[in-house]
């Protein structure tokens, strides 16, 4: 008789857990098919093509709960196990209940799963392996949370733990804010222990790797473009990192197959890290499938589910022909960028940070850095502006850095625009620059000028003023209802000079997904 | 007609990036859309700019492009790949607007691609208020009046017009999941809505139409050949009356408050439409209709895959897009075979033994600051189904399967809202109407005053009623619980929650559960309502005692 192996969905698509788990599901379901044995997949979303009748051998549309899918185990009793891996904190959750119940979780144990998500047991996990991770604690009380924010010093990163999506984290730069926070955080997860963590303004850096207990496989690193402070779900990635020296890449590979072992991962795992300078800290692990494995088996060719799949039901890697470590680097680079639905959303702000806000992404494949950012960025949606005016309206702490971004867009033909002291500090470096009147400065005002299709493109960072960002909403809301791009992170405004500028030199080709694997 | 011989290569747009009003639905239609050319030896060149999705896999499709999904880009595929047909309709609005663009541009002339299945003139037709209108009134089928509006001048205008029939409901034209709209009450909402719609429309074109509040929607999935042959899926009830985007709605399939006559009455008029717009694949038909007389009119026709033909899918367990993929190379509904029967043909009409129950997922729990009101301008991210034998139980597990926190119609906030809050949220739509309802009939409020305000049919008021007396009951009984335990389950309730209403220990609910024998047996979508003998693999739960799944 065929073994019986349970595969649990991903439920509803929602912000932070999309249409990548059900493309998980879907390919675990496949490869245990594949593999001679009986898959059996529990969902409730009748949008995906897991819950399509041919997909499984046997489909249950019934809620993700741990009495409903208990009821299910009973009922196809024996069963080999449960895969909870593959359908996104949904499944993840139910692992602890089923475990109680004595069902067996393939892959990576319940403990395991435990393990990454209790703040206490993680951290002494890190220190024995001698990992850094940014320094910082969990705490309770907001008292407690201003003596280790003194200690380790602003800005902090706050979030409770146990959250999806980065829920309610906040980066706050003062001990008001902290309270502030504090007093807000505790009514989102009263039980569960806020974390305070040092915020380091560096890289990020993302894997996802496959173990089957012994060997460890890093298919691809992934580099944000953003800097850390925009959610991991919201920045644009590029594989393979461009900015990226050897020694960080060794490291990383290095953390992550040695967390993967004391972890005793078996199938996916996915780490995420911030870089001060060259030296990687560990910032966040999820035993499970990601978000990003769906693009990254696409653009490294492996087939991650299949393989963390098969893994999964006892196979080795080596055996499947995968060596421990890092898999050889693509040559052609492919960008991943988020995509929003602000315009069906009224009352949400379109500032990237923290909190995830997109609903989707795309993927931008080409032969070059640029052309492949160029792509991404069409395929989102994003209007770029050919020719036109770049409207400037940047934080104080950050018109050094938006000044040589200013500087090339002007030389590439663009008018400049910017509020007053944007301007003022834009004109004082040789720019020439037009000074546009804030709302409350006049009727003709930035807003105004948005409305009636005068700017192509706005660039605006956040002020941690709040009379200065009651007007930056209403500038953002602006660039919503009139569809004009506005980018929220210089990083971002960075990488669209870049293929703005790829753009004005030539055109971009196609090729099949295949064809970007071989061609080198 | 056996498929067109002709046809060896052939070209579909996804729906690209994940957005509000285009989930992955359009993923499951083109995957199976995929799988559906290829059986019939057809090489499919697939191009999606989202990376996330099944159909981008190098299995799916003989030649997979992760590009943009602009007339450029495509532009250059199909010269290189030279498919001789293009199908549009699979895509969502997305795949739609592309390939009318590729015609418009010339493109599809250039390269001899040939538009397959639904022609592009009825979709204009279909898509068009205008020429849909007219088409309507040629056929006697009544639309709604409106009257299209294409600059901030005509609004004006129109605004202090005499008669109108107020309140008045604005729709940007071609914006995904009705963007941008919403309902005027007086001139002043009108200029406001209507300037954003202007503004939001990529043709500067809004429709303002007499505004059917209160009235019931039904929507009817509907498919036809190139042979004329047409048929119902399923017709689908919106437990939300007219006002909210059916893709926000709580939804029911089959529809539970029609009478026969009106069942009868408006799947005429859908096949009626469908046959005059000339569609050659699936349909989706949306009715408003009067609660108090045979009045309907005609709101809307996708004619296209779409969510609603998504949920129709999963709801009866019949392929639409699969189906729709082989008409449009030719097939005819008699030729193709059901593959969940195995033994009936596509053209055999679904028939359901179950009620089917659809509630949204909203995005309200990360986006605290977010108007949370539900109108013609869709918000949710995504949805949940359940099958039941019952709507109160289908009810109940499509509530415990939206992780938001419920694990039936108990609302943690619920307690603390104002009876003055408590109206306005059973008059307003929002994500929190279910429980406020609920709410409501705790306080004691009558079936009539919550109809009254909120214009929804008695008989779902009826259902959630039994829900609420259920749990009154229960709470505070203790051991007690066992003496309705089996109605409780009946009804749909988790043990959980019973346990929590009791106020027992969750293991004292299990093991009285045990010992009296209540577990759940299951059923199976068989798309026949058990006429033929079934191969699908489909199965949902009910407290029912005759089980059909088969043992190995």
């Amino acid at each position: 008789m065929k073994k019986k192996i349970i595969v649990l969905g991903s439920g509803p698509i929602r912000i932070g857990q999309g249409i990548e788990f059900d493309y998980c599901s879907v390919h675990c379901v496949w490869a245990i098919r594949e593999a001679g044995h009986e898959a059996i997949i529990i969902n409730n979303n009748p949008e995906t093509v897991s819950t399509d009748f041919d997909t499984s051998d046997r489909l249950y549309f019934e809620p993700l709960t741990a009495e409903d899918v208990l009821n299910i185990i009973e009922r196809e009793d024996p069963i080999e196990g449960v895969v909870v891996q593959f359908g996104g904190q949904t499944a993840i959750n139910l692992a602890r209940s089923l475990d109680d119940a004595g069902v067996r979780i393939l892959g990576s144990s319940a403990d395991s799963i435990d393990l990454a998500e209790d703040r206490h047991q993680f951290e002494a996990l890190l220190r024995k392996l001698d990992i850094p991770k940014p320094e910082g604690r969990a705490v309770t009380t907001a008292e407690a949370a201003v003596t280790v924010a003194n200690e380790i010093g602003y800005p902090c990163l706050v979030r409770p733990s146990y959250v999806l999506g980065g829920r309610a984290m906040e980066i706050v730069y003062t001990e008001d804010e902290l309270v502030n926070y504090m007093t807000y955080a505790v009514d989102v997860s009263p039980k569960a222990p806020i974390l305070v963590d040092r915020y380091i303004v560096g890289r990020e850096l993302e894997v996802d790797c496959i173990s089957d207990g012994v060997t460890c496989l890093l298919p691809g690193i992934m580099e944000h473009i953003e800097r850390a402070g925009v959610h991991s779900g919201d920045s644009m990635a590029v594989y393979p990192p461009q900015n990226v020296s050897e020694i960080t890449k060794q490291k990383v590979v290095d953390y992550a197959v040695r967390i993967a072992k004391e972890m005793k991962v078996v199938g996916l795992m996915n780490i995420q890290f911030v870089c001060d300078g060259d030296e990687p800290y560990v910032i966040e692990v999820n035993p499970r499938s990601s978000r990003t494995v769906p693009y990254l088996s696409k653009i490294t060719g492996i087939p991650m589910v299949k393989v963390a799949t098969r893994c999964i039901m006892g196979e080795a890697l080596a055996d499947m022909g995968f060596p421990e470590g890092l898999y050889p680097e693509q040559k052609n680079p492919a960008v991943k960028a988020p995509v929003f639905s602000f315009q069906k959303l009224v009352g949400v702000d379109n500032a990237l940070g923290p909190e995830m806000k997109s609903t989707g992404e795309v993927l931008g494949q080409d032969v070059t850095y640029p052309g492949a950012l160029y792509k991404a960025m069409v395929g989102a949606g994003l209007r770029l502006p050919i020719t036109g005016t770049v409207l400037f309206t940047v934080a104080n702490s950050d018109k050094e850095e938006a000044l040589p971004i200013a500087r090339e867009f002007a030389a590439m033909g663009y008018a400049l625009q910017a509020t007053s002291g944007t301007a003022a500090y834009f004109a004082s470096n040789d720019l020439h620059v037009e000074t546009v009147a804030k709302i409350t400065e006049s009727e003709d005002n930035l807003v105004t000028r948005i409305h009636s299709g005068q700017v192509g493109l706005v660039i605006n960072t956040l002020s941690k003023d709040k009379r200065i960002e009651e007007e930056g909403q209403l500038i953002r809301r602006a660039t919503v209802e009139r569809s004009v791009p506005c980018m929220t992170s210089l990083d971002t405004a960075a990488a669209l000079l870049l293929a703005l500028k790829a753009r004005a030199e030539g055109t971009f080709g196609v090729m099949t997904v295949d064809e970007y694997l071989t061609t080198k | 007609m056996p498929r067109r011989l002709d046809l060896k290569k052939v070209m579909v747009i996804g729906s690209g990036p994940i957005v509000i009003g285009q989930a992955a639905e359009f993923d499951y239609a083109g995957a199976q859309a995929c799988r559906a050319l290829r059986e019939e030896g057809i090489s499919v060149v697939l191009v999606n700019s989202n990376p996330a999705t099944i159909m981008t896999d190098v299995e799916m499709a003989d030649r997979v492009y992760i590009e943009p999904l602009t007339p450029e880009f495509l532009e250059q595929i199909i010269a290189r790949e030279r498919p001789q047909g293009l199908v549009p309709t699979l895509g969502g609005q997305t795949g739609l607007n592309l390939a009318s663009k590729l015609s418009e541009l010339g493109i599809l002339e250039k390269y001899d691609v040939e538009l397959l299945g639904t022609p592009l003139s009825t979709i204009q037709k279909a898509e068009d208020r205008e020429q849909f209108r007219a088409l309507m009134r040629e056929i006697g089928e009544p639309v709604p009046e409106s009257w299209i509006i294409d600059s901030d001048a005509t609004l004006a205008e129109l605004s202090v017009q005499d008669n109108l029939p107020w309140p008045l409901i604005v729709r940007p034209a071609y914006t995904l999941g009705g963007s941008g709209g919403g309902i005027a009450y007086t001139i002043p909402e009108l200029l406001e809505i209507g300037g954003r719609g202007l503004r939001l429309s990529p043709v500067s074109q809004v429709m303002i139409e007499r505004c059917l509040v209160g009235w019931k929607e039904i929507e009817y999935e509907v498919m036809r050949d190139a042979n004329d042959t047409c048929i119902t899926i399923c017709n689908m009830e919106n437990f939300d009356p007219m006002g909210v985007h059916t893709g926000d709605s709580i939804v029911v399939a089959p529809s539970q408050t029609l009478s026969d006559k009106e069942y009868q009455m408006l799947r005429t008029a859908s096949l009626k439409i469908i046959r005059a717009l000339g569609i050659e694949g699936g349909c989706n038909v949306q009715l408003a209709l009067d609660p108090d007389t045979y009045a309907y009119y005609i709101i809307e026709v996708n004619p296209r895959v779409s969510r609603s033909s998504a949920l129709a899918s999963k709801a009866t367990g019949y392929p639409i897009a699969r189906v729709a993929a082989k008409i449009a190379i030719g097939l005819h509904l008699d030729e193709i075979e059901n593959k969940v029967t195995g033994r009936t043909l596509a053209c055999f009409e679904p028939a359901l033994d179950y009620c089917v129950v659809k509630i949204p997922r909203w995005p309200f729990d990360k986006f605290k600051s977010a108007d949370r009101r539900i109108t013609t301008q869709m918000k949710a991210t995504g949805e949940v189904m359940a099958l039941d034998r019952s709507f109160e139980s289908g009810l109940m597990k499509a509530l415990r399967s939206l992780e938001i926190g419920v694990l039936g119609l108990g609302y943690r906030h619920a307690a603390a809202w104002s009876d003055e809050h408590l109206d306005h949220l059973i008059t307003v739509a929002t994500d929190e109407r279910i429980f406020a309802i609920a709410e409501a009939m705790r306080r004691g409020r009558s079936i009539d005053t919550i109809h009254a305000a909120s214009y929804i049919d008695e008989w779902f008021l009826k259902k959630i009623k039994n829900l609420v007396d259920m749990e009154l009951w229960l709470t505070g009984v203790n051991d007690g619980f066992v003496q309705r335990l089996a109605e409780a389950k009946h009804l749909g309730f988790p043990d959980r929650v019973i346990a929590a209403l009791a106020g027992v220990r969750l293991d004292d609910v299990v093991l009285a559960r045990k010992g009296m024998g209540i577990k759940p047996s299951y059923k199976i979508v068989d798309t026949c309502a058990a006429e033929f003998e079934a191969q699908t693999p489909y199965f949902y739960s009910s407290q029912d005692t005759e089980d059909e799944l088969l043992r190995d």
